[in-house]
């Protein structure tokens, strides 16, 4: 049996009355890419947000191994979850290898930290070409490389990872994919990846959850998913739920 | 020409005054993003924990005065910033909040010490006096420039090689990542109010030295910081440095034939020169 990692169960997330998200459960297992889809606004960045108590959750609750958790944001990362948000939130007024030793703030041995720099750069040899300049003179692409760089200073056992090829051209969205593969192969790291990009993703990931307006409308073995029609219908804005 | 030297060592005092004020306040502005009003009292606050301790020894009054000041600005920070903060009250509201805390504790000082000007034990039994090229100079100017550049590098050092201070930096560009990498920006915020009081401390106490203290002497150094800030690009250490230099050298040449009571007129009209034509200031922080 796979072990849960990180969920939500029955979340609803309430933005001034209006549900951003309802009674949604999101499960995140050991090992295993999740890929969370939906069109825009359908509520899938609260869904991690929910996880790092960065939305407000009206009911429900986060699962941490399984147990009860009250997401603190700074409190999560300790759990071995790391967090790369939508729009390449670099620290722009830090360098690229500044944004990296933040990334690792919470490790306390600091010669691991200095280790994980230097994987980082084998995995990401860009970053170690710009290494002392400014994280805002960085190319989109080289930005999201290092936001997820940073994200994996702590060796996470989750990564969230939140429309990464967002505004990426195609050959660097694919380069993204293709790291996030290896990452989830070689370090065995449970990925829940946000995604507009379906013929990208479906590929790599395991299972996969649709959101709609807030609800989890599909969810499932990502091939699945991938092979009805009802993916394209969500996105055309002709699905009507069956209720 | 010896009119010019001697304006220029004040317009160098000045800005050196105006630096101190202007790294505090640069310090919390960039990590809270709102006008800390209360930076000005953190200077009186300083000044009087020195004059307080008068019968102490300096090297125990000084830097008591400077940990008063650090002390209080942390304490406002946790038990009235934080909980607005927390509350999501925008920065107008803190805004608000913090000049009612300068009020406040502008009175309450007052109502202790009076609110006559005071004068603080001597550093040195006559103060020795320098002369550069036609101008002159003290030893509590000397005193007053150096502290500037110690602290303007030491918080430049802090900023750049301590984790402490890349903490700093990251809270001042996003917030809501940095609690995401694990800072815990409330407490983080905490201690950057508590170094920018310090530094805040140095200034009122140099004042002190240099001429006296009074409770009002906290609104003129905070505007002079602001303006400063402001001109140099709010945010920015360097920025700051440089704002503040420049309003010591216009506030000083601009009255080389005009009485001094047209100084303030200058350093505003300034600022408003800044805000119409520069309103990023002279270094830029995004
Ligand atoms: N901070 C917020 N305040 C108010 N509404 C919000 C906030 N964040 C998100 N929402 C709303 O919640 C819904 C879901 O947003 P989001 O999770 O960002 O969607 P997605 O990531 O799928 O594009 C949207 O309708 C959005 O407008
Ligand atoms: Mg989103």
């Amino acid at each position: 049996m796979q072990k849960n990692l990180l969920e939500t169960q029955h979340v609803s997330v309430q933005y001034g009355g209006v549900n951003a998200l309802d009674d949604v459960s999101v499960v995140i297992g050991e090992g295993e890419i999740v890929a969370l889809m939906g069109p825009n606004g359908a509520g899938k960045s609260t869904v991690i947000k929910s996880m790092f108590g960065l939305a407000p959750i009206a009911s429900g609750e986060v699962l941490l191994h399984g147990e009860p958790y009250v997401p603190i944001p700074h409190n999560i990362v300790h759990k071995s979850v790391s967090y790369v948000p939508q729009g390449r939130r670099v620290f722009t007024h830090l360098s690229v290898e500044e944004n990296l030793e933040i990334g690792g703030y919470i490790v306390k041995d600091k010669s691991l930290v200095k280790d994980r720099i230097a994987a980082a750069y084998d995995l990401f040899p860009d970053l170690k070409a710009k290494r002392d300049k400014y994280s805002g003179t960085l190319s989109g692409g080289q930005q999201q490389m290092l936001a997820i760089a940073r994200g994996l200073m702590t060796d996470p056992k989750v990564l969230l990872l939140d429309e990464p090829s967002l505004g990426l051209a195609p050959k660097i969205v694919k380069e993204v994919f293709e790291l996030v593969s290896k990452i989830n192969e070689e370090r065995h790291t449970a990925i829940l990846i946000v995604e507009h990009n379906l013929q990208s993703l479906l590929p790599i990931a395991h299972r996969a959850y649709v959101l709609d307006h807030g609800k989890v409308i599909i969810e499932g073995d990502a091939q699945k998913v991938a092979s009805g029609d009802i993916l394209e219908r969500i996105f055309m804005g002709t699905y009507k739920p069956t209720h | 020409m010896d009119f010019v030297v001697q304006l220029t060592i004040n317009s160098i005092i000045a800005g050196s005054i105006y630096t101190l004020m202007a790294l505090g306040f640069n310090l919390t502005y960039g990590a809270t993003k709102f006008f800390n009003l209360a930076h000005g009292v953190m200077a009186t606050i300083a000044g009087y924990t020195v004059f307080y301790f008068s019968s102490q020894p300096l090297y125990i009054s000084i830097p008591a005065g400077i940990f008063a000041a650090g002390l209080v600005g942390y304490v406002l920070d946790r038990t009235i910033y934080s909980p607005l903060r927390k509350r999501k009250a925008s920065n107008m509201v803190l805004l608000v909040a913090s000049l009612g805390v300068f009020t406040a504790l502008e009175s309450l000082i007052a109502l202790k010490f009076s609110s006559q000007h005071q004068s603080l034990p001597e550093i040195f039994a006559s103060v020795p006096t320098f002369n550069l090229f036609g101008g002159s100079f003290t030893a509590i100017h000397l005193l007053i420039v150096a502290s500037a550049a110690v602290c303007a590098l030491g918080l430049h050092a802090l900023l750049k090689y301590t984790l402490f201070g890349k903490a700093i930096n990251a809270v001042s560009d996003d917030e809501e990542v940095s609690k995401i990498v694990g800072i815990n920006t409330n407490r983080l915020m905490g201690q950057v109010f508590f170094v920018g009081s310090a530094i805040a401390g140095v200034a009122g106490i140099l004042v002190g030295f240099d001429t006296v203290i009074i409770p009002i002497m906290g609104m003129p150094l905070l505007l002079k910081g602001i303006i400063a800030a402001i001109i140099g690009g709010l945010g920015s250490l360097w920025g700051g440095v440089l704002g503040a230099f420049l309003l010591g050298f216009v506030e000083n040449f601009g009255i080389w034939h005009i009485s001094g009571e047209w100084k303030d007129v200058i350093a505003f009209g300034l600022l408003i020169l800044f805000l119409i034509f520069r309103p990023q200031g002279i270094l830029k922080k995004s």
